[in-house]
Protein backbone atom coordinates (compact mmCIF):
# COMPACT_ATOMS: atom_id res chain seq x y z
CA UNK A 1 0.00 0.00 0.00
CA UNK A 2 1.16 3.70 -0.28
CA UNK A 3 2.00 6.20 2.31
CA UNK A 4 -1.00 8.13 2.63
CA UNK A 5 0.18 11.46 2.31
CA UNK A 6 0.58 14.60 0.24
CA UNK A 7 3.34 15.65 -1.20
CA UNK A 8 4.20 19.44 0.14
CA UNK A 9 7.15 19.99 -2.52
CA UNK A 10 5.72 19.92 -6.03
CA UNK A 11 7.51 19.04 -9.06
CA UNK A 12 7.04 21.57 -12.09
CA UNK A 13 4.90 20.50 -15.37
CA UNK A 14 8.03 20.42 -17.64
CA UNK A 15 9.54 17.42 -15.26
CA UNK A 16 6.33 15.57 -14.81
CA UNK A 17 5.74 15.73 -18.62
CA UNK A 18 9.39 15.03 -19.52
CA UNK A 19 9.83 11.77 -17.27
CA UNK A 20 6.23 10.76 -18.31
CA UNK A 21 7.10 10.55 -21.66
CA UNK A 22 11.30 9.10 -21.26
CA UNK A 23 8.54 6.30 -19.12
CA UNK A 24 5.86 5.99 -21.47
CA UNK A 25 6.57 7.07 -24.70
CA UNK A 26 4.75 5.69 -27.21
CA UNK A 27 2.12 3.34 -25.35
CA UNK A 28 0.70 7.09 -24.54
CA UNK A 29 -1.20 9.30 -26.87
CA UNK A 30 -2.54 12.84 -27.04
CA UNK A 31 -0.98 14.21 -24.15
CA UNK A 32 -2.53 17.82 -24.00
CA UNK A 33 -1.32 20.31 -21.51
CA UNK A 34 -3.66 23.06 -20.91
CA UNK A 35 -3.03 25.90 -18.96
CA UNK A 36 -6.05 27.38 -16.71
CA UNK A 37 -5.95 31.27 -16.41
CA UNK A 38 -7.01 33.27 -13.71
CA UNK A 39 -6.97 37.04 -12.38
CA UNK A 40 -7.07 40.08 -13.82
CA UNK A 41 -3.67 39.83 -15.89
CA UNK A 42 -5.26 36.24 -17.30
CA UNK A 43 -2.13 34.53 -15.99
CA UNK A 44 -1.62 30.97 -16.32
CA UNK A 45 -2.70 29.99 -12.52
CA UNK A 46 -2.22 25.73 -12.85
CA UNK A 47 -2.50 23.03 -15.66
CA UNK A 48 -4.64 20.08 -16.17
CA UNK A 49 -2.71 17.57 -18.41
CA UNK A 50 -5.26 15.39 -20.17
CA UNK A 51 -3.32 12.04 -21.25
CA UNK A 52 -4.64 9.04 -23.55
CA UNK A 53 -3.77 5.67 -23.08
CA UNK A 54 -4.06 1.98 -23.56
CA UNK A 55 -6.40 -0.19 -21.02
CA UNK A 56 -3.47 -2.17 -20.44
CA UNK A 57 -1.69 0.73 -19.33
CA UNK A 58 -3.76 2.21 -17.07
CA UNK A 59 -2.40 1.02 -13.44
CA UNK A 60 1.21 1.57 -14.43
CA UNK A 61 0.38 4.91 -15.50
CA UNK A 62 -1.40 5.53 -11.56
CA UNK A 63 1.81 3.71 -10.67
CA UNK A 64 3.78 6.36 -12.16
CA UNK A 65 1.46 9.25 -10.35
CA UNK A 66 2.03 7.39 -7.12
CA UNK A 67 5.90 8.10 -7.82
CA UNK A 68 4.84 12.07 -7.65
CA UNK A 69 2.51 11.97 -4.95
CA UNK A 70 -0.51 10.70 -3.75
CA UNK A 71 -2.96 11.14 -6.66
CA UNK A 72 -6.42 12.39 -4.69
CA UNK A 73 -9.40 10.96 -6.71
CA UNK A 74 -11.76 13.81 -8.20
CA UNK A 75 -14.37 11.68 -10.05
CA UNK A 76 -14.28 9.36 -13.24
CA UNK A 77 -16.52 10.10 -16.10
CA UNK A 78 -17.57 8.47 -18.75
CA UNK A 79 -19.39 7.91 -22.47
CA UNK A 80 -20.40 5.15 -24.76
CA UNK A 81 -18.63 6.31 -27.79
CA UNK A 82 -20.23 3.39 -30.12
CA UNK A 83 -18.25 0.11 -30.00
CA UNK A 84 -16.17 1.23 -27.05
CA UNK A 85 -16.68 2.75 -23.61
CA UNK A 86 -14.94 6.11 -22.56
CA UNK A 87 -13.64 6.74 -19.40
CA UNK A 88 -11.93 9.19 -17.62
CA UNK A 89 -9.91 9.37 -14.65
CA UNK A 90 -9.79 12.42 -13.15
CA UNK A 91 -7.07 13.01 -10.57
CA UNK A 92 -5.20 15.51 -8.69
CA UNK A 93 -0.86 15.86 -8.22
CA UNK A 94 0.26 18.11 -5.51
CA UNK A 95 -2.75 19.27 -4.60
CA UNK A 96 -0.98 20.05 -0.84
CA UNK A 97 2.38 21.14 -2.10
CA UNK A 98 1.47 25.38 -2.58
CA UNK A 99 -0.18 27.90 -4.24
CA UNK A 100 -0.58 27.02 -8.08
CA UNK A 101 1.17 24.12 -7.49
CA UNK A 102 -1.66 21.18 -8.59
CA UNK A 103 -1.82 19.99 -11.68
CA UNK A 104 -4.81 18.27 -12.85
CA UNK A 105 -4.11 14.99 -14.54
CA UNK A 106 -6.76 13.25 -16.56
CA UNK A 107 -6.10 9.35 -18.04
CA UNK A 108 -8.79 8.56 -20.75
CA UNK A 109 -9.15 4.84 -21.58
CA UNK A 110 -11.37 3.53 -23.81
CA UNK A 111 -12.46 -0.04 -22.81
CA UNK A 112 -13.79 -2.42 -26.07
CA UNK A 113 -17.08 -3.72 -25.06
CA UNK A 114 -16.44 -6.95 -26.13
CA UNK A 115 -14.72 -7.03 -22.68
CA UNK A 116 -15.81 -4.31 -20.38
CA UNK A 117 -13.82 -4.92 -18.13
CA UNK A 118 -10.94 -3.17 -16.44
CA UNK A 119 -8.57 -3.34 -13.03
CA UNK A 120 -9.92 -1.60 -10.02
CA UNK A 121 -7.78 0.61 -8.85
CA UNK A 122 -9.70 0.49 -4.68
CA UNK A 123 -6.92 -1.34 -3.73
CA UNK A 124 -4.53 1.95 -3.63
CA UNK A 125 -7.28 4.71 -3.36
CA UNK A 126 -10.29 3.30 -1.80
CA UNK A 127 -11.82 6.82 -2.73
CA UNK A 128 -12.49 5.63 -6.11
CA UNK A 129 -14.76 3.18 -4.82
CA UNK A 130 -18.08 5.10 -5.41
CA UNK A 131 -16.81 6.17 -9.17
CA UNK A 132 -16.36 2.59 -10.17
CA UNK A 133 -19.55 1.35 -8.74
CA UNK A 134 -21.19 4.27 -10.17
CA UNK A 135 -19.48 3.34 -14.09
CA UNK A 136 -20.42 0.09 -13.78
CA UNK A 137 -23.84 0.95 -13.14
CA UNK A 138 -24.54 3.60 -15.84
CA UNK A 139 -21.75 2.19 -18.19
CA UNK A 140 -21.50 -1.68 -17.54
CA UNK A 141 -17.69 -1.70 -17.07
CA UNK A 142 -16.95 -3.81 -14.31
CA UNK A 143 -14.27 -3.69 -12.01
CA UNK A 144 -11.51 -6.39 -11.18
CA UNK A 145 -10.72 -6.77 -7.48
CA UNK A 146 -13.56 -4.18 -6.85
CA UNK A 147 -15.14 -5.16 -3.63
CA UNK A 148 -18.40 -3.55 -3.65
CA UNK A 149 -20.19 -4.27 -6.80
CA UNK A 150 -23.49 -3.64 -6.17
CA UNK A 151 -25.90 -0.91 -7.07
CA UNK A 152 -24.84 3.02 -5.76
CA UNK A 153 -27.22 5.23 -7.10
CA UNK A 154 -29.82 3.20 -8.90
CA UNK A 155 -33.01 2.12 -7.08
CA UNK A 156 -32.73 -0.92 -4.72
CA UNK A 157 -35.27 -2.65 -7.80
CA UNK A 158 -33.09 -1.28 -10.73
CA UNK A 159 -32.73 -4.05 -13.76
CA UNK A 160 -29.10 -4.46 -13.13
CA UNK A 161 -28.38 -5.28 -17.38
CA UNK A 162 -29.74 -1.93 -18.39
CA UNK A 163 -27.23 0.43 -17.99
CA UNK A 164 -28.82 4.43 -18.19
CA UNK A 165 -26.06 5.94 -19.94
CA UNK A 166 -25.44 3.06 -22.76
CA UNK A 167 -26.40 4.52 -25.99
CA UNK A 168 -27.29 1.22 -27.05
CA UNK A 169 -29.50 -1.90 -27.01
CA UNK A 170 -28.74 -2.72 -22.98
CA UNK A 171 -29.62 1.73 -22.72
CA UNK A 172 -32.66 3.05 -21.54
CA UNK A 173 -36.10 2.22 -23.21
CA UNK A 174 -38.86 4.47 -23.43
CA UNK A 175 -40.67 2.91 -20.47
CA UNK A 176 -37.67 4.11 -18.45
CA UNK A 177 -38.20 7.93 -18.75
CA UNK A 178 -41.18 9.60 -17.07
CA UNK A 179 -41.46 12.91 -18.34
CA UNK A 180 -42.95 15.78 -16.07
CA UNK A 181 -45.57 17.24 -18.37
CA UNK B 1 -22.82 -6.83 23.51
CA UNK B 2 -26.15 -7.21 23.64
CA UNK B 3 -27.92 -8.81 26.93
CA UNK B 4 -24.29 -10.63 26.64
CA UNK B 5 -25.24 -12.29 23.27
CA UNK B 6 -22.33 -11.56 20.27
CA UNK B 7 -24.99 -10.20 18.58
CA UNK B 8 -25.06 -6.98 16.71
CA UNK B 9 -28.79 -4.89 15.56
CA UNK B 10 -28.78 -2.91 12.00
CA UNK B 11 -30.57 0.89 12.27
CA UNK B 12 -30.83 2.34 8.95
CA UNK B 13 -30.65 6.12 8.91
CA UNK B 14 -32.27 7.35 5.62
CA UNK B 15 -33.13 7.90 3.14
CA UNK B 16 -33.40 11.37 2.14
CA UNK B 17 -33.95 14.42 1.34
CA UNK B 18 -34.06 15.78 -2.36
CA UNK B 19 -31.99 19.09 -1.28
CA UNK B 20 -29.57 17.07 -1.63
CA UNK B 21 -27.61 15.15 -4.90
CA UNK B 22 -26.68 12.31 -2.86
CA UNK B 23 -29.54 11.57 -0.87
CA UNK B 24 -27.89 8.81 1.64
CA UNK B 25 -29.14 6.00 3.70
CA UNK B 26 -26.78 4.84 6.54
CA UNK B 27 -26.88 1.44 7.81
CA UNK B 28 -25.82 1.22 11.93
CA UNK B 29 -24.32 -1.91 12.78
CA UNK B 30 -24.79 -1.92 16.84
CA UNK B 31 -23.97 -3.41 20.28
CA UNK B 32 -25.94 -1.59 23.07
CA UNK B 33 -25.29 1.92 22.38
CA UNK B 34 -22.16 1.70 20.18
CA UNK B 35 -21.33 1.61 16.54
CA UNK B 36 -19.44 -1.11 15.34
CA UNK B 37 -19.98 -0.67 11.17
CA UNK B 38 -21.85 1.17 9.13
CA UNK B 39 -23.28 0.26 5.24
CA UNK B 40 -23.75 3.64 3.65
CA UNK B 41 -26.07 3.22 0.36
CA UNK B 42 -27.26 6.67 -1.65
CA UNK B 43 -29.55 6.90 -4.32
CA UNK B 44 -32.25 7.23 -2.85
CA UNK B 45 -34.03 10.09 -4.91
CA UNK B 46 -30.95 9.92 -7.53
CA UNK B 47 -32.57 11.99 -10.36
CA UNK B 48 -30.91 11.33 -13.62
CA UNK B 49 -29.83 15.18 -14.05
CA UNK B 50 -26.31 13.97 -15.95
CA UNK B 51 -29.11 12.07 -18.42
CA UNK B 52 -31.29 15.40 -18.48
CA UNK B 53 -28.61 17.65 -19.72
CA UNK B 54 -28.32 15.43 -22.96
CA UNK B 55 -31.53 16.80 -24.28
CA UNK B 56 -30.65 20.68 -23.33
CA UNK B 57 -28.27 23.63 -24.68
CA UNK B 58 -25.29 24.22 -22.64
CA UNK B 59 -27.54 27.89 -21.07
CA UNK B 60 -30.48 25.68 -20.36
CA UNK B 61 -27.74 22.93 -18.35
CA UNK B 62 -27.03 26.08 -16.02
CA UNK B 63 -30.60 26.61 -14.94
CA UNK B 64 -30.15 22.49 -14.60
CA UNK B 65 -26.78 23.11 -12.29
CA UNK B 66 -28.16 25.44 -10.38
CA UNK B 67 -30.48 23.16 -8.76
CA UNK B 68 -28.75 20.13 -7.75
CA UNK B 69 -28.00 21.77 -4.63
CA UNK B 70 -30.23 24.70 -2.94
CA UNK B 71 -27.03 25.75 -0.88
CA UNK B 72 -24.27 25.81 -3.07
CA UNK B 73 -26.25 25.90 -6.27
CA UNK B 74 -23.79 28.79 -7.48
CA UNK B 75 -20.77 26.79 -6.56
CA UNK B 76 -22.10 24.36 -9.09
CA UNK B 77 -23.11 26.59 -11.82
CA UNK B 78 -19.84 28.13 -11.68
CA UNK B 79 -17.89 24.86 -12.00
CA UNK B 80 -20.38 24.18 -14.96
CA UNK B 81 -19.79 27.39 -16.97
CA UNK B 82 -16.10 26.92 -16.05
CA UNK B 83 -16.07 23.39 -17.28
CA UNK B 84 -17.83 25.25 -20.44
CA UNK B 85 -15.29 27.28 -21.05
CA UNK B 86 -12.60 24.76 -20.79
CA UNK B 87 -14.14 23.08 -23.48
CA UNK B 88 -15.00 25.92 -26.07
CA UNK B 89 -12.41 28.64 -25.14
CA UNK B 90 -14.26 31.14 -23.88
CA UNK B 91 -12.70 34.11 -22.25
CA UNK B 92 -14.47 35.65 -19.09
CA UNK B 93 -13.94 39.18 -18.46
CA UNK B 94 -12.27 40.75 -15.49
CA UNK B 95 -14.93 42.22 -13.89
CA UNK B 96 -16.60 38.93 -14.01
CA UNK B 97 -14.39 36.89 -12.47
CA UNK B 98 -14.25 39.23 -9.64
CA UNK B 99 -18.10 39.04 -9.14
CA UNK B 100 -18.01 35.70 -9.53
CA UNK B 101 -15.63 35.61 -6.52
CA UNK B 102 -17.77 37.80 -4.40
CA UNK B 103 -20.79 35.79 -4.93
CA UNK B 104 -19.19 32.35 -4.23
CA UNK B 105 -17.33 33.60 -0.58
CA UNK B 106 -20.82 35.17 -0.31
CA UNK B 107 -22.72 31.54 -0.71
CA UNK B 108 -19.58 30.19 1.41
CA UNK B 109 -20.71 32.88 4.70
CA UNK B 110 -24.08 31.82 4.15
CA UNK B 111 -23.49 27.97 3.88
CA UNK B 112 -20.66 27.78 6.57
CA UNK B 113 -23.22 30.05 9.13
CA UNK B 114 -26.46 28.09 8.16
CA UNK B 115 -24.04 24.43 9.44
CA UNK B 116 -22.86 26.22 12.10
CA UNK B 117 -25.97 26.74 13.35
CA UNK B 118 -27.52 23.64 12.38
CA UNK B 119 -25.09 21.66 14.29
CA UNK B 120 -25.64 23.57 17.47
CA UNK B 121 -29.08 23.20 17.24
CA UNK B 122 -28.65 19.09 16.67
CA UNK B 123 -27.10 18.38 20.01
CA UNK B 124 -29.85 21.19 21.36
CA UNK B 125 -27.83 24.17 21.89
CA UNK B 126 -30.93 26.66 20.51
CA UNK B 127 -29.36 30.33 21.46
CA UNK B 128 -26.44 29.42 18.94
CA UNK B 129 -28.47 27.94 16.59
CA UNK B 130 -30.99 31.37 16.92
CA UNK B 131 -27.96 33.33 17.29
CA UNK B 132 -26.59 31.42 13.86
CA UNK B 133 -29.79 32.02 11.82
CA UNK B 134 -29.87 35.63 13.13
CA UNK B 135 -26.61 36.72 11.28
CA UNK B 136 -27.36 34.31 8.31
CA UNK B 137 -30.01 36.50 7.44
CA UNK B 138 -27.39 39.53 6.28
CA UNK B 139 -26.31 37.58 4.00
CA UNK B 140 -29.32 36.27 2.49
CA UNK B 141 -29.95 40.36 2.14
CA UNK B 142 -27.11 41.00 0.43
CA UNK B 143 -27.56 38.11 -2.08
CA UNK B 144 -30.91 39.46 -2.66
CA UNK B 145 -29.94 42.84 -3.12
CA UNK B 146 -27.24 41.43 -5.49
CA UNK B 147 -28.66 38.90 -8.02
CA UNK B 148 -32.77 39.51 -6.95
CA UNK B 149 -33.03 35.73 -4.95
CA UNK B 150 -32.18 34.05 -1.99
CA UNK B 151 -31.46 31.09 -3.62
CA UNK B 152 -30.79 29.79 -6.66
CA UNK B 153 -29.77 33.26 -8.25
CA UNK B 154 -29.62 32.86 -11.65
CA UNK B 155 -27.00 35.32 -12.49
CA UNK B 156 -23.92 33.11 -13.96
CA UNK B 157 -23.79 32.17 -17.65
CA UNK B 158 -21.22 31.20 -19.80
CA UNK B 159 -18.18 33.74 -20.31
CA UNK B 160 -18.97 35.69 -17.37
CA UNK B 161 -22.48 36.83 -15.24
CA UNK B 162 -25.45 38.88 -15.93
CA UNK B 163 -26.03 41.20 -13.22
CA UNK B 164 -23.39 44.17 -12.01
CA UNK B 165 -22.28 45.27 -8.94
CA UNK B 166 -24.33 48.14 -8.70
CA UNK B 167 -23.10 51.22 -6.72
CA UNK B 168 -26.27 50.49 -4.33
CA UNK B 169 -25.35 46.87 -3.71
CA UNK B 170 -21.56 47.74 -3.25
CA UNK B 171 -22.90 49.72 -0.29
CA UNK B 172 -25.04 46.51 1.06
CA UNK B 173 -21.66 44.62 0.67
CA UNK B 174 -20.14 47.10 2.82
CA UNK B 175 -22.68 47.48 5.49
CA UNK B 176 -22.49 43.51 5.77
CA UNK B 177 -18.82 43.44 6.17
CA UNK B 178 -19.02 45.97 9.05
CA UNK B 179 -21.62 43.90 10.30
CA UNK B 180 -20.17 40.51 10.55
CA UNK B 181 -16.96 42.37 11.58
CA UNK B 182 -18.59 43.23 14.40
CA UNK B 183 -21.31 40.70 15.94
CA UNK B 184 -19.63 37.06 14.16
CA UNK B 185 -17.54 37.08 17.39
CA UNK B 186 -20.61 36.20 19.60
CA UNK B 187 -21.11 33.58 17.39
CA UNK B 188 -17.52 32.54 17.52
CA UNK B 189 -17.34 32.62 21.45
CA UNK B 190 -20.90 31.32 22.44
CA UNK B 191 -20.01 28.14 20.00
CA UNK B 192 -16.84 27.50 20.47
CA UNK B 193 -15.62 28.80 24.37
CA UNK B 194 -18.99 26.18 25.59
CA UNK B 195 -17.49 23.15 27.47
CA UNK B 196 -20.61 21.31 26.32
CA UNK B 197 -19.91 22.00 22.23
CA UNK B 198 -16.58 20.86 23.49
CA UNK B 199 -17.82 17.70 25.16
CA UNK B 200 -20.09 17.34 22.14
CA UNK B 201 -17.78 17.81 19.44
CA UNK B 202 -14.32 17.13 20.56
CA UNK B 203 -13.10 13.80 19.48
CA UNK B 204 -16.32 12.03 18.32
CA UNK B 205 -16.12 11.09 14.76
CA UNK B 206 -12.80 11.55 14.03
CA UNK B 207 -10.98 10.91 10.74
CA UNK B 208 -7.12 10.59 10.68
CA UNK B 209 -5.18 12.05 8.58
CA UNK B 210 -4.20 8.89 6.18
CA UNK B 211 -7.87 8.31 5.96
CA UNK B 212 -8.58 11.32 5.18
CA UNK B 213 -5.73 11.22 2.09
CA UNK B 214 -7.18 8.10 1.10
CA UNK B 215 -10.42 8.16 0.57
CA UNK B 216 -9.81 11.47 -0.77
CA UNK B 217 -12.07 13.31 1.58
CA UNK B 218 -12.82 16.90 0.23
CA UNK B 219 -13.05 21.05 2.13
CA UNK B 220 -13.25 21.57 5.39
CA UNK B 221 -13.87 18.05 6.23
CA UNK B 222 -10.38 17.16 4.52
CA UNK B 223 -8.76 20.56 5.98
CA UNK B 224 -10.13 19.49 9.65
CA UNK B 225 -8.28 16.30 9.60
CA UNK B 226 -4.72 18.41 8.67
CA UNK B 227 -4.90 18.49 4.83
CA UNK B 228 -3.41 21.92 3.73
CA UNK B 229 -5.51 21.89 0.68
CA UNK B 230 -7.63 24.38 -0.74
CA UNK B 231 -8.37 24.41 -4.58
CA UNK B 232 -8.57 28.33 -3.86
CA UNK B 233 -4.57 28.21 -3.02
CA UNK B 234 -3.68 24.72 -5.01
CA UNK B 235 -4.79 25.88 -7.88
CA UNK B 236 -6.42 29.67 -8.02
CA UNK B 237 -9.32 30.47 -10.64
CA UNK B 238 -11.22 33.29 -11.15
CA UNK B 239 -10.27 35.87 -8.94
CA UNK B 240 -8.35 34.00 -6.88
CA UNK B 241 -5.27 34.20 -9.15
CA UNK B 242 -4.71 37.79 -7.25
CA UNK B 243 -5.52 37.11 -4.18
CA UNK B 244 -3.82 35.27 -1.29
CA UNK B 245 -5.92 32.59 0.30
CA UNK B 246 -4.39 30.19 2.78
CA UNK B 247 -6.12 26.99 3.59
CA UNK B 248 -7.29 26.70 7.02
CA UNK B 249 -6.12 23.83 9.13
CA UNK B 250 -5.98 23.25 12.71
CA UNK B 251 -2.75 22.31 13.42
CA UNK B 252 -1.91 26.07 12.42
CA UNK B 253 -4.33 26.88 16.07
CA UNK B 254 -3.86 24.45 18.12
CA UNK B 255 -0.53 22.72 17.33
CA UNK B 256 -2.39 19.55 15.15
CA UNK B 257 -5.16 18.84 13.99
CA UNK B 258 -7.70 15.78 15.54
CA UNK B 259 -9.78 15.30 12.71
CA UNK B 260 -13.01 15.36 14.84
CA UNK B 261 -16.08 17.09 14.70
CA UNK B 262 -14.70 20.49 16.74
CA UNK B 263 -12.17 20.79 14.51
CA UNK B 264 -14.30 20.04 11.01
CA UNK B 265 -16.51 22.99 13.25
CA UNK B 266 -13.73 25.01 13.79
CA UNK B 267 -12.55 25.17 10.15
CA UNK B 268 -15.87 26.37 9.13
CA UNK B 269 -16.03 29.28 11.34
CA UNK B 270 -12.73 30.47 10.56
CA UNK B 271 -13.11 30.24 7.00
CA UNK B 272 -16.19 32.78 7.50
CA UNK B 273 -13.60 35.24 8.56
CA UNK B 274 -11.38 34.57 5.68
CA UNK B 275 -14.31 35.06 3.30
CA UNK B 276 -15.08 38.69 4.80
CA UNK B 277 -11.37 39.14 3.89
CA UNK B 278 -11.44 37.98 0.37
CA UNK B 279 -14.88 39.81 -0.17
CA UNK B 280 -13.60 43.34 0.70
CA UNK B 281 -10.02 42.45 -1.24
CA UNK B 282 -12.64 42.32 -3.85
CA UNK B 283 -14.63 44.90 -3.72
CA UNK B 284 -11.60 47.04 -3.41
CA UNK B 285 -9.47 45.74 -6.44
CA UNK B 286 -12.99 45.55 -8.57
CA UNK B 287 -12.02 45.93 -12.60
CA UNK B 288 -14.41 47.92 -14.12
CA UNK B 289 -15.46 47.02 -17.79
CA UNK B 290 -17.79 44.21 -19.43
CA UNK B 291 -19.31 41.30 -17.43
CA UNK B 292 -19.93 39.26 -20.49
CA UNK B 293 -18.00 37.85 -23.14
CA UNK B 294 -21.33 37.44 -25.37
CA UNK B 295 -24.15 39.20 -24.02
CA UNK B 296 -26.55 38.28 -26.99
CA UNK B 297 -27.68 34.51 -26.40
CA UNK B 298 -28.20 33.52 -29.74
CA UNK B 299 -24.99 34.58 -30.06
CA UNK B 300 -23.62 32.49 -27.67
CA UNK B 301 -24.97 29.40 -28.38
CA UNK B 302 -24.15 29.59 -31.62
CA UNK B 303 -20.48 29.92 -30.52
CA UNK B 304 -21.50 26.73 -28.38
CA UNK B 305 -22.35 24.93 -31.15
CA UNK B 306 -19.01 25.38 -32.94
CA UNK B 307 -17.37 24.21 -29.63
CA UNK B 308 -15.89 20.47 -29.77
CA UNK B 309 -13.81 19.22 -26.66
CA UNK B 310 -13.62 18.26 -23.46
CA UNK B 311 -13.69 20.72 -20.31
CA UNK B 312 -13.12 20.33 -16.74
CA UNK B 313 -13.64 22.19 -13.64
CA UNK B 314 -12.27 21.88 -10.05
CA UNK B 315 -13.96 24.16 -7.62
CA UNK B 316 -13.93 24.85 -4.02
CA UNK B 317 -17.56 24.98 -2.93
CA UNK B 318 -18.25 25.56 0.58
CA UNK B 319 -18.12 22.03 1.33
CA UNK B 320 -15.45 21.09 -0.54
CA UNK B 321 -14.09 20.80 -4.54
CA UNK B 322 -16.76 20.75 -6.56
CA UNK B 323 -16.07 18.78 -9.77
CA UNK B 324 -18.14 19.24 -13.28
CA UNK B 325 -16.71 17.30 -16.56
CA UNK B 326 -18.61 17.99 -19.83
CA UNK B 327 -18.35 17.27 -23.36
CA UNK B 328 -19.22 19.10 -26.34
CA UNK B 329 -19.51 18.25 -30.05
CA UNK B 330 -19.15 20.41 -32.87
CA UNK B 331 -22.56 20.61 -34.62
CA UNK B 332 -24.30 19.46 -32.00
CA UNK B 333 -26.58 22.08 -29.84
CA UNK B 334 -26.90 19.82 -27.08
CA UNK B 335 -24.40 18.79 -24.53
CA UNK B 336 -23.23 14.94 -25.41
CA UNK B 337 -22.55 14.06 -21.85
CA UNK B 338 -22.01 15.88 -18.38
CA UNK B 339 -20.90 14.23 -14.87
CA UNK B 340 -20.97 15.85 -11.94
CA UNK B 341 -19.23 15.44 -9.14
CA UNK B 342 -20.67 16.80 -5.31
CA UNK B 343 -18.25 17.28 -2.60
CA UNK B 344 -20.68 14.95 -0.40
CA UNK B 345 -20.20 12.37 -3.35
CA UNK B 346 -16.36 11.79 -2.29
CA UNK B 347 -16.68 13.04 1.58
CA UNK B 348 -19.09 10.38 2.45
CA UNK B 349 -17.08 7.26 1.85
CA UNK B 350 -15.29 8.43 4.61
CA UNK B 351 -18.66 8.29 6.61
CA UNK B 352 -18.03 4.44 7.82
CA UNK B 353 -14.65 5.55 9.55
CA UNK B 354 -16.07 8.13 11.41
CA UNK B 355 -19.39 5.90 12.76
CA UNK B 356 -17.07 3.44 13.93
CA UNK B 357 -16.90 3.27 18.13
CA UNK B 358 -18.86 6.37 18.68
CA UNK B 359 -22.36 6.30 19.98
CA UNK B 360 -25.83 6.18 18.46
CA UNK B 361 -26.80 9.67 19.86
CA UNK B 362 -23.81 10.67 17.75
CA UNK B 363 -24.76 9.45 14.61
CA UNK B 364 -27.13 12.59 13.67
CA UNK B 365 -24.34 15.00 14.32
CA UNK B 366 -21.26 12.49 12.69
CA UNK B 367 -23.81 12.93 9.52
CA UNK B 368 -24.09 16.07 9.86
CA UNK B 369 -20.23 17.06 10.35
CA UNK B 370 -19.61 17.00 6.90
CA UNK B 371 -22.15 18.92 5.71
CA UNK B 372 -25.04 17.36 3.71
CA UNK B 373 -28.90 18.10 4.57
CA UNK B 374 -29.77 17.17 7.58
CA UNK B 375 -33.69 16.44 6.36
CA UNK B 376 -31.65 13.13 5.74
CA UNK B 377 -33.09 12.01 9.47
CA UNK B 378 -36.49 12.15 8.34
CA UNK B 379 -37.26 8.71 8.75
CA UNK B 380 -35.61 6.46 10.75
CA UNK B 381 -36.47 2.26 11.09
CA UNK B 382 -35.27 1.21 14.22
CA UNK B 383 -35.30 -2.74 14.47
CA UNK B 384 -35.39 -3.32 17.94
CA UNK B 385 -34.48 -7.20 19.78
CA UNK B 386 -37.11 -8.72 19.23
CA UNK B 387 -37.37 -8.45 15.51
CA UNK B 388 -40.09 -6.09 15.53
CA UNK B 389 -39.83 -2.59 13.83
CA UNK B 390 -41.13 0.41 14.34
CA UNK B 391 -40.48 4.22 12.43
CA UNK B 392 -38.34 6.69 14.66
CA UNK B 393 -39.21 10.10 13.56
CA UNK B 394 -36.82 12.99 12.96
CA UNK B 395 -37.80 13.96 16.12
CA UNK B 396 -37.29 11.26 17.91
CA UNK B 397 -33.81 11.10 17.08
CA UNK B 398 -32.68 14.25 17.36
CA UNK B 399 -34.70 13.64 20.88
CA UNK B 400 -32.10 11.00 21.86
CA UNK B 401 -28.99 13.61 20.55
CA UNK B 402 -30.49 16.35 22.88
CA UNK B 403 -30.84 14.12 25.63
CA UNK B 404 -27.42 13.33 25.74
CA UNK B 405 -26.60 16.89 26.21
CA UNK B 406 -29.01 17.22 28.91
CA UNK B 407 -26.82 14.10 30.52
CA UNK B 408 -23.63 16.19 30.40
CA UNK B 409 -24.74 19.09 31.61
CA UNK B 410 -26.22 17.48 34.88
CA UNK B 411 -22.59 16.43 35.16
Amino acid sequence: MHKAMLNVVAKSLEEFKSSLEKKFGDKIHNVEVRGRVAGKQDEVSFYDVWISCRKDDLEELVEFLFSFDFPIFHVMSGDDIGNAVLLNYHFSLFSGAGRGKRIGVVLSVEVPKEDLVMPSLYDKIPGIEYSEREMHEMLGVSFNGLPNQSLVFLPENWDEKVHPWRRDDSGLSPKHIRELS
Amino acid sequence: MALGENKTYTIPIGPVHVGLKEPITAWLQVDGERIVDVRIRPGAIHRGIEYMARERNPIQVIYLAERICGICSFAHIISFVRAVEDAAGIPVPSRAKYIRTILLELERIHSHILWAGVACYTFGYDSAFNLGMLLREKVMDVLEAMTGNRVNYGVGTVGGVRRDITPKVADAIKEMLDYYNREFSYFYNAATEDPIVKARMRDIGVLSYEDAVRYCAVGPTARASGLRTDLRWSSPYEAYGDLEVEPIVPQDYFGKARGDIFDRFFVRVMEVYQSLEIIKKCMDGLPEGPIMHEPKPAKLLNILKDADGVGQSSIEAPRGDDTHVIRLKKGEENVTWWKVRAPTYANAMSWPIMFKNQEIADAPLIINSIDPCISCMERVLVVDEKGSSSVATKEELIKMCRDKTRRLMRR
